[in-house]
């Protein structure tokens, strides 16, 4: 509810802001063209082939166009390069027709000029989903193309023609991919960023550096300007896009500020526009009477979760696993702990997904029942804890993880009256450890690559066709995911999704789902903007006004 | 016996006057008023390690949620900023709570329990090693000298900290968690949990600490070490023991020991306060002791993200940490002053 | 004088040659490794990256390989974890400014600490004395972690002076500058003291006095030269150190230093980078012992070098 209050305050506010600008001159509210804001990190490289993670595919998105994009707010596959697409019966061709407005440009930042390069056409969509591909570009995301008919076997060295690989640009504006089963989800993939078309000609010519600025040819609504590492990045806007004209922000200057207390102090002192805010400053901004009308709490598409090593005693116990789940006051841990809004988790995928029963009333997950958890934890056998032994759970260093960790301890020590000891390592350790040697419980994230339930159920827990951390295998869970990921119904498809999570965090509880995450922000007042879901910004969608 | 014979004799009866050497520095330590301030703050703080479990108002990792950031009213009244707008303020803890409702006074004594053996167990590590390490080099001398003070050398030229971090990053992944027993992981692993037990933690991982500023912090010892040996070897009275036939163990330890161990206690002394500095590093980048367990560091680290909405997760903490710096710093200088009356006064 | 030089050069061979290999064996013995994902990948996908970096071939080749590289061609090889970027890329973009900030760190060190140190010495046991090694422990016992905020909060956040963080110009300097200078300061001051205090009961500078000189000139001419040899060697370490990056100050900051590299390379797994730092470090080091070694020999003529 409060949740919904604020979004409407923000709004309200805007809507006034706007009004009373708007009322001043006919020529509507003063603007201004720049904004600041903060990247996080140096993003790992600008290379869309290459990119994993969210900084880069950040700015990635603002330099490079897909065939597709996510609408912000529906979160639907929406046209972008694509004007439209068609899909043969079986579902196994998708035929895109591209627009013919859309150019390469390069971009000198010495000298501030623009030069239109070409066309972007249906041979660098192919170009780059083959280069993706390509053994030799030793893409880290190259899997998720691997729906693509002869994708995996031309990636793993399998083959090594790439004309095989199930993509063809059938003349400079159709673009055809054939698939190796029926996947509803295509669309969205077709406009992922390692399927994105990306230019022969500087990568060729630069190799590596291709990414550099005064190397570099892009084709989205800004292009690259500044890139000190590890310090700031410099976006301009692009005259040459084909929506150049609806584009308000001139420049979009990031830094790469790590600690977030420095970066909110940076937003206070007036030093950026917007910024994510830490969680031990948000009860202060809350009741600040500046800061709170400036603080916006929105749904991000990702959840926390806790998995279990199955097979290790005495989480291989689907009691014991119950009870454990029983026992997270959820509630709790976003009052007093997460404090951004964050809403209680009872399935894995989040609500926004499609096919997930996050939201369906008739779905009764687990939550917090002190009760049900003692009486479970006595049916395994262990009446009070009496008798259960030391377990460990394992989460990667991090303050924010670690705060989670002490407040589920401290909830099993006082409804189960069990100990379990809390162990930390630093990412790349932790992330072997729970692929090898998992402990008792760990904890992760999950964040939608595309919004369907096949990113998250199939593609984590199937026991074959998924990374399984958690060693399970439940026949009829497998089957669900399989059959719904063939089928095009919306409606079987989501029965057989609904299915599947019952089975995954109620029935087995073979994970804890803890919470969905939220987006935790404060912009100036005199920032317009939208809110994309999936956390791609459309920068060209925002507005800044005078201040 | 000969002349020589009986004057070695006398000479070997050096360690009755070292006895009263140490009365005397005692006296000239308990002269300087700054070191004995130092003095008793420290054993005040190591008093209040020992007794942790009964003078700590509540247990380190008690606590209920409920109660997250309580500021304690007497210092909401002089903090500046609108505290209360967004704070519970009460006086159900002196110093406050943290974000799970912990009582901070309680996390900041059982912290004690981190960062004085931090400290000491640095020093202890480094001044064993060191001693041994530049003893065998500066009393062997020639070859040996060379080749153990050439790797001293090339140890030196590692960056302190990466080096701490990769040992770090090594002990904790290969000895933590649940190894096989039999292996030399599982010992490790076992003697880190006595480890914690002995210190009436609950899992915390301080063996690895103890063993990565140990093992990096000895060679300034080693050199310091060597330096003092060469300058008794040449003394009368080593020369003398060595005429009647002394072995060389005997002449270390009965000898040059008492003579140099003073400088490389004060070096030591001086060197605790680094030592806890590097913990609160080590919890910086997230390698200090595990959670629930407090430790000064993790408890700084962690408030000093919050020194602009809740100050006193930082004020407290930061507090405790100052005062035990500047007592072990006064103890140090006092120290040195007393063990060698030429250099009084000489900081 | 120029062979002692040169056999403190040749003793670098031998000192990067050990360390690298301490290095080497430390990181591979380390679990994790550069391409452990979230979302894991195919083994693969994970083979064609590790072939890529040449990860798949046996360890010593790979070392073998690495030292060649930098012999011959003086390339540190790529960061796996900044794609378009080397290591020697790395280096030339972040090790300027981590030079800047420690340099201007070590100069406010000194500017600092020398006069609070020599005053100390001269006032010894007055009120000057005790409140200059007040604040001499006073900056050794508040963490950086803790100075940095707080410098922050009072001189961005309240007065408005300053801007919060970030690097180039010559306010953004302040902070970070003043935060890293304040604990080497404290260092040189105690350091400055004590040596005065020995140097002022030396003979010669009896001498000097009961020869008539002035009290000035005493002190400039012969005390202070001489006594800055003991602080002449702690510059060494301290110029190596401050200059290849400080890992809080600059993350607190925000600066585009060097120092991240030192702890991110490591949980990155981003061998070469780790490597490299390390060497970079070690160069430094004993190039700056030795500059302290000969700037002894100017400060005292009773040293000699063979």
């Amino acid at each position: 509810m409060l949740r919904d209050k604020r979004l409407f305050l923000v709004v309200a506010v805007l809507l006034t802001v706007a009004m009373v600008v708007s009322a001043c001159g006919p020529k509507g509210p003063k603007l201004a063209h720049e904004i600041n804001l903060n990247l996080g990190t140096e993003p790992p490289t600008l290379d869309p082939a290459l990119a994993t993670d969210t900084t880069s595919v950040e700015v990635d998105e603002s330099l490079f166009l897909g065939l597709t994009d996510f609408d912000d707010e529906t979160m639907e596959v929406i046209p972008e390069l694509a004007t439209e697409w068609k899909v043969s019966d079986d579902g196994l061709v998708w035929t895109f027709t591209m627009r013919k407005d859309a150019v390469w440009v390069h971009y000198d930042p010495a000298t501030k000029k623009f030069t239109k390069k070409r066309p972007v056409t249906a041979h660098d969509v192919e170009y780059g989903v083959k280069r993706t591909l390509n053994p030799e570009t030793a893409s880290d995301y190259a899997y998720v193309l691997y729906i693509i008919k002869n994708a995996e076997a031309f990636n793993t060295g399998e083959i090594t023609d790439p004309a095989e690989v199930g993509v063809k640009a059938l003349d400079d504006w159709t673009v055809q991919f054939t698939l190796e089963q029926p996947a509803g989800y295509f669309g969205g993939i077709a406009g992922m960023w390692v399927a994105r078309p990306m230019p022969k000609e500087p990568i060729e010519q630069f190799g590596e550096k291709w990414t550099e600025p005064g190397n570099i040819w892009s084709n989205g609504p800004f292009a690259l300007d500044t890139w000190e590492h590890e310090n700031r990045l410099v976006l301009v806007k692009n005259p040459h896009w084909y929506n150049a004209k609806n584009v308000s922000l001139q420049r979009i200057n990031y830094v790469m500020v790590v600690e977030a207390s420095t970066a909110f102090a940076m937003y206070e002192n007036g030093e950026l526009d917007v910024c994510g805010v830490p969680t031990t400053e948000i009860d202060r901004v809350k009741a600040d009477p500046v800061l709170s009308k400036e603080y916006y709490e929105g749904p991000y598409l990702c959840t926390y979760y806790l998995g279990f090593d199955t097979t290790e005693p005495p989480v291989d116990n689907k009691l014991v696993r119950q009870a454990l789940s029983y026992a997270v006051d959820r509630q709790k841990l976003v009052d007093t702990v997460l404090k951004g809004g964050q809403k209680p988790a009872k399935t894995f995928a989040c609500p926004g997904i499609f096919g997930t029963p996050a939201e369906d009333p008739n779905f009764v997950g687990i939550s917090y029942d002190p009760e049900k958890a003692k009486q479970l934890l006595a049916d395994a056998g262990y009446p009070n804890g009496e008798g259960f032994p030391e377990m460990t759970y394992l989460f990667n260093t991090s303050q924010g993880h670690q705060r989670i960790a002490e407040f589920i301890q401290q909830g099993w020590k006082e409804v189960l009256g069990i100990n379990v000891v809390l162990a930390n390592q630093e990412w790349k350790v932790y992330l072997e450890t729970v692929e090898t040697d998992p402990p008792a419980v760990w904890r992760m994230g999950w964040c939608a690559d595309y919004p369907d339930e096949n990113n998250w159920v199939l593609e984590n827990f199937h026991s074959t066709k998924g990374s399984n951390r958690i060693k399970w295998s439940n026949p009829e869970f497998d089957k669900a995911c399989e059959e719904a990921a063939a089928t095009s119904d919306p409606e079987k498809r989501k029965e057989l999704y609904a299915k599947a999570e019952k089975i995954l965090c109620v029935d087995e509880a073979a994970i804890i789902p803890v919470y969905y995450y939220t987006r935790v922000v404060c912009n100036k007042p005199y920032v317009q903007r939208t809110y994309a879901a999936l956390g791609n910004e459309h920068y060209d969608k925002w507005k800044v006004l005078a201040h | 016996m000969t002349v020589q014979e009986r004057a070695a004799l006398r000479l070997q009866e050096r360690p009755r006057r070292e006895a009263s050497l140490w009365r005397d520095a005692w006296r000239r330590l308990v002269r300087n008023r700054a070191a004995v301030l130092g003095l008793v703050v420290v054993a005040l703080l190591i008093a209040v390690a020992i007794t942790a479990p009964y003078i700590a108002p509540a247990h380190y990792a008690a606590g209920d949620a409920a109660d997250e950031h309580t500021v304690p009213s007497w210092l909401a009244a002089v903090l500046p900023g609108n505290v209360a707008a967004y704070a519970k303020i009460n006086n159900k803890f002196l110093l406050g709570s943290d974000f799970l409702g912990r009582d901070l006074l309680s996390r900041i004594i059982y912290g004690t329990r981190v960062s004085l053996p931090v400290g000491f167990m640095g020093a202890l590590t480094a001044l064993i090693i060191g001693l041994v390490y530049g003893c065998i080099s500066g009393y062997y001398g020639g070859r040996i000298d060379d080749i153990m003070m050439r790797i001293v050398d090339i140890l030196y030229a590692f960056p302190t900290m990466l080096l701490i971090i990769l040992l770090m990053a090594f002990f904790k992944t290969s000895f933590g968690g649940t190894p096989v027993p039999g292996t030399p992981a599982y010992t490790f692993n076992q003697i880190n949990k006595a480890v914690d037990s002995i210190l009436g933690l609950r899992g915390g991982g301080m063996l690895f600490i103890f063993m990565g500023i140990g093992l990096t912090a000895w060679m300034g010892m080693a050199r310091l070490a060597r330096g003092q040996i060469l300058s008794v070897k040449e003394k009368e009275f080593i020369e003398a023991s060595r005429m009647i036939g002394a072995s060389d163990m005997r002449i270390i330890l009965r000898h040059i020991f008492p003579n140099i161990i003073g400088p490389c206690v004060v070096a030591e002394t001086l060197a605790i306060p680094g030592y806890i500095n590097y913990e609160v590093f080590l919890s910086f980048i997230g390698l200090g002791v595990d959670p629930p367990t407090p430790s000064w560091g993790n408890l700084i680290s962690e408030g000093a993200q919050a020194l602009r909405s809740y100050p006193h997760l930082v004020i407290f903490p930061a507090l405790a940490l100052s005062i035990t710096m500047f007592a072990f710093n006064f103890l140090g200088d006092g120290l040195r002053d007393a063990l060698d009356p030429r250099m009084r006064g000489t900081s | 004088m120029t062979q002692y030089i040169i056999r403190r050069l040749l003793w670098l061979i031998p000192v990067l040659f050990f360390i690298s290999v301490v290095t080497f064996a430390l990181l591979r013995a380390v679990p994790g490794g550069p391409f452990d994902r979230e979302k894991p990948m195919p083994p693969e996908v994970r083979a064609n990256l590790e072939h890529y970096y040449g990860l798949d071939k046996p360890l010593p080749q790979q070392y073998l390989d690495w030292v060649g590289r930098i012999v011959l061609h003086f390339d540190f090889g790529p960061s796996y974890s900044s794609r378009s970027r080397t290591v020697n890329d790395i280096f030339a973009a972040h090790l300027p400014v981590s030079a800047q900030l420690g340099v201007l760190a070590i100069l406010l060190a000194l500017l600092i600490g020398l006069p609070l140190g020599i005053l100390a010495a001269l006032k010894q046991n007055t009120i000057w004395d005790y409140l200059g090694m007040g604040i001499a422990v006073f900056g050794v016992s508040v963490p950086n972690i803790v100075l940095a905020p707080l410098l922050i909060l009072i001189f961005a956040l309240t007065l408005g002076w300053l801007p919060v963080a970030g690097w180039g110009t010559p306010e953004k300097m302040i902070m970070p500058v003043v935060a890293l200078g304040m604990r080497e300061s404290a260092i040189i001051a105690r350091l400055t003291r004590a040596s005065m205090l020995q140097v002022i009961r030396e003979d010669y500078i009896r001498t000097a006095r009961a020869k008539g000189l002035a009290e000035r000139v005493v002190m400039v001419r012969h005390a202070l030269k001489n006594a800055f040899i003991p602080v002449a060697t702690v510059l060494g370490p301290m110029f190596a150190a401050l200059t290849t990056g400080t890992f809080v100050v600059e993350r607190i900051f925000a600066i585009p230093g060097l120092g991240k590299f030192f702890v991110t390379s490591i949980t990155n797994r981003d061998y070469p980078v780790v490597m490299g730092t390390i060497l970079l470090y070690a160069v430094f080091l004993v190039l700056a012992n030795l500059a302290v070694d000969i700037t002894y020999a100017f400060l005292d003529p009773r040293i000699r070098y063979k």
